[in-house]
């Protein structure tokens, strides 16, 4: 495998899941803000921060209003994180690796690419966004499925789940991050305890967990339970440990890295350690430790990079 | 109906699939009674499903403008070019002949340039050549072939003569179009391949595979072999990503190979580096090494044509083998056939004029309203004149290019080339066409592909077929007409009757 392109098809995952993981956000938030009443400010503003897009946004934008953000988190070429452009890079990364997946990956791509590129306005306005929305997350989750069929489980179908995984789990550890800061901000302000649980079961369908969360926690959905379970469940695919783990697992077919090792086991540590109720007690306690685990992906991801992709 | 065949206007032109109006080739029989019988309500259907396929399969060429890579639809006509059995053979035998001579020739001008010595190539043509490489001068390749892949273009005058235009030795392209044309026709039309005997053209990628693979420095193992491209900002990316899938060989930039100090060749992989015994490359001589070529060169690999000369890595084609792909030496090819074979060429080419020869270029120079002019070395269709059509003024500008630079130019008669029913926007009409077919050459034989890459002028009464410049294509059928008589056993007679009666 040419490093090159081991690190082209980790990108293709990442991309990949972030098309997904931003369409099932924006219809998620849509959904959130029907059931809270109107003095409530979450608005869509949070969106931005969960895509950690803040100063594009207000380079090209004055107001957080909900066109706004849709257009910039779905059709806006200028934000490198908007479907849109994830969904561009991924096909433009796919050329270049398009020798090393089923043929059907490329067609499937190209569906996926032209269906954002012709209905992506449409999807700015309430009344159809749903729809596309709903269209783009089935569309990828196509590509996952050609991807699980068809290719072989050679070294590169491994840089690509590393690649989902990780995405997976940056996505994860961001709506955490900025959910729960809203969550401990507000409680100064007006009361948002009786909104919380809705606040917190949007944080679930985000992820969509819900179904999940409700089968194995046999609990009602509360700020511990759901910080518990996508943080430290290890059969949910978005927890922070479940993508932790997928990585892990990739590593017996690679060449060794001792630093790639750990890196996914300090991380590992932070998530299995949390000690749930004091993280939530605590100002900016869930925040800090979130922000721990974006810097712990952070290094996970340089390390990769210097045992693959820069290889000599 | 659709196709009303008795309106087809062929009349003063040669027309593959008529004899003249209303009367179809024997080849091309079955297809045109077929398609009569499908409605216009069908063909629109049809139509949808092949540019769906098209588009779903991503068979696109790429034109680079304006900083932004623009992703073309592959444009494409349905109505497929039918070349009866027989003649094919013919044609096969005259390419095999001519990439033979053609790889002689090169082996003997970076070699003792007897074909000088005898003064049947004059030495001024060498001299001048834009594509002889005096790094090249004394080297062996495996088999003494230089060409290993060749990509010839054909055309057909008036009174049906096949003639050879040109032979593209540097990195010819197109290969894969024909290759997808055929999964795309096979879409639209499935039912015509149950009952008419169409050849196949899919060994093409396991041929390949096996003349790269013949090159290999390390013979018994399983080679290590790789295609380098330019990258995805190349117009025929999409086709070399397609024959390395094909192949299952690897698609690799520049940048990740290295040539060490052992001379062999490396890529850089996820375990380290490992070594490379034979490169397909689709970059351009003059890009391929930086130390040997242009230094400016980042598509390239430095060492590439030391590891080549110490024999550490198979190259495909060898560089230099673009001396012979120049339209000035072209002109000598039927003597190169005699010279080397001592056999009478089998396909003509067309007849040309050398400007660089006094007595020819006074020709040329009072017939520029006639003929169609065109620079030694460039490709793509790009530079040309054609006389009849051109203006006064870029008549007398190509006049003066010819004048301070005569053995840059060379000039043939303009040929009408044939056409072949074609469906525009109005209607079913004849355009120009001509034909590409691949010639894969590794010693002991030749293989050539079955037909090749037809590609069609678009615009009404245009001759030029490249597709940067508005040309299409068409599949193209190598029809077996001996045994159209008797149907497959594996075919039913229901089969066969239900076609619409075809026969």
């Amino acid at each position: 495998m040419l490093s090159r392109v081991a690190d082209n098809l980790y990108w293709f995952g990442r991309y990949l899941q972030r098309a997904e993981n931003t369409a099932r956000l924006i219809n998620v938030n849509a959904i959130l803000m029907l059931d809270l009443p109107r003095r409530m400010t979450l608005g869509w503003g949070p969106l931005i921060e969960i895509v950690g897009a803040e100063s594009t946004f207000r380079e090209h934008y004055e107001e957080a209003t909900e066109e706004n953000v849709v257009r910039f988190l779905i059709a806006d070429p200028r934000n490198p994180g908007s479907i849109q452009s994830s969904v561009y890079n991924a096909r433009e990364i796919l050329r270049t690796v398009r020798d090393t997946m089923p043929r059907e990956t490329w067609e499937r791509v190209n569906d996926l690419y032209f269906y954002v590129q012709e209905r992506g306005e449409a999807g700015i306005p309430r009344a159809q966004r749903q729809g596309v929305l709903s269209e783009v997350v089935n569309r990828t989750l196509l590509i996952y499925s050609v991807l699980t069929s068809n290719m072989s489980r050679d070294v590169g179908f491994q840089f690509l789940r590393i690649g989902t995984s990780l995405e997976q789990c940056d996505m994860t550890s961001r709506i955490l991050d900025v959910r729960s800061t809203r969550l401990g901000r507000e409680q100064s302000g007006p009361d948002l305890s009786p909104f919380e649980n809705i606040i917190w079961m949007s944080v679930l369908r985000s992820l969509t967990a819900y179904q999940m969360y409700r089968k194995h926690m046999k609990a009602r959905v509360n700020g511990a339970g759901v910080l518990r379970f996508l943080l430290q469940n290890r059969e949910f695919p978005r927890s922070i440990m479940f993508c932790l783990s997928q990585v892990a697992s990739t590593l017996p077919t690679l060449p060794e890295s001792r630093k790639i090792e750990r890196a996914i086991e300090r991380i590992r540590a932070l998530a299995r350690d949390a000690n749930i109720d004091a993280l939530l007690k605590a100002e900016f306690g869930v925040p800090g430790l979130m922000d721990e685990i974006q810097i712990g992906l952070g290094e996970l991801h340089e390390a990769l990079a210097a045992a693959y992709f820069k290889a000599e | 109906m659709a196709f009303e065949w008795s309106q087809y206007q062929c009349e003063n032109v040669y027309d593959e699939l008529f004899e003249r109006p209303g009367a179809p080739r024997p080849a091309a029989q079955q297809l045109l009674s077929y398609l009569k019988g499908i409605s216009a309500k069908d063909l629109a259907d049809r139509r949808l499903a092949a540019d769906l396929a098209i588009k779903v399969m991503g068979i696109t060429f790429t034109v680079y403008s304006e900083g932004k890579t623009l992703d073309r639809a592959w444009p494409f006509d349905m109505i497929p070019r039918v070349i009866a059995r027989k003649e094919w053979e013919r044609t096969e035998r005259g390419l095999k002949q001519r990439v033979n001579a053609l790889n002689h020739f090169i082996q003997d001008i970076y070699g003792d340039q007897k074909i000088v010595k005898d003064k049947i190539v004059p030495a001024e043509v060498l001299v001048d050549s834009v594509n002889f490489r005096p790094q090249c001068v004394g080297v062996q390749p495996k088999y003494g072939v230089w060409a290993h892949i060749c990509g010839s273009d054909l055309v057909r005058d008036r009174d049906g003569t096949l003639y050879v235009l040109e032979d593209n030795l540097r990195v010819p392209s197109g290969v894969s179009y024909m290759l997808e044309n055929r999964m795309v026709i096979k879409r639209v039309w499935p039912e015509l391949f149950e009952t008419s005997n169409i050849l196949p053209v899919d060994d093409y990628p396991a041929q390949l595979y096996d003349t790269l693979a013949a090159l290999s420095p390390r013979p018994g193992d399983q080679p290590k072999m790789v295609l380098l491209t330019p990258g995805i900002y190349n117009s025929a990316y999409f086709e070399h990503a397609y024959l390395a899938q094909q192949m299952g060989i690897e698609l690799v930039e520049g940048t990740d190979l290295f040539v060490d100090d052992d001379d062999c060749v490396y890529m850089r992989t996820i375990y380290g580096p490992k070594r490379v015994d034979v490169i397909y490359r689709r970059i351009d001589d003059l890009f391929i090494d930086p130390e040997a070529f242009r230094p400016d060169s980042i598509l390239g690999v430095k060492g590439l044509m030391r590891a080549w000369i110490r024999g550490k890595v198979g190259l495909a084609n060898a560089p230099g083998a673009g001396v012979a792909d120049d339209k000035v030496i072209y002109a000598y090819v039927p003597a190169m056939i005699k010279y080397y074979l001592d056999e009478e060429p089998i396909l003509p080419n067309v007849p040309s004029f050398l400007c660089m020869d006094a007595k020819q270029r006074k020709h040329v120079l009072a017939n520029l309203d006639k003929l169609v002019v065109k620079p030694a070395n460039e490709s793509g269709g790009y530079g040309m004149l054609i006389g009849p059509r051109a203006s006064k003024e870029e008549r007398e500008k190509f006049r003066g290019l010819i004048e301070s630079n005569p053995r840059n130019y060379m000039a043939q008669p303009t040929l009408s080339l044939s056409t072949a029913p074609t469906i525009t926007d109005e209607g079913v009409e004849p355009r120009h066409l001509d034909l590409r077919p691949f010639i894969l050459s590794r010693g002991e034989s030749t293989y050539v592909t079955t037909g090749g890459l037809t590609r069609v002028a678009l615009v009404k009464g245009s001759l030029v077929v490249n597709s940067s410049q508005g040309g299409g294509s068409k599949d193209t059928w190598v029809v077996d007409l001996d045994e159209e008589a008797e149907p497959r056993p594996s075919q039913s007679q229901a089969q066969s009757q239900s076609s619409g009666g075809a026969r």
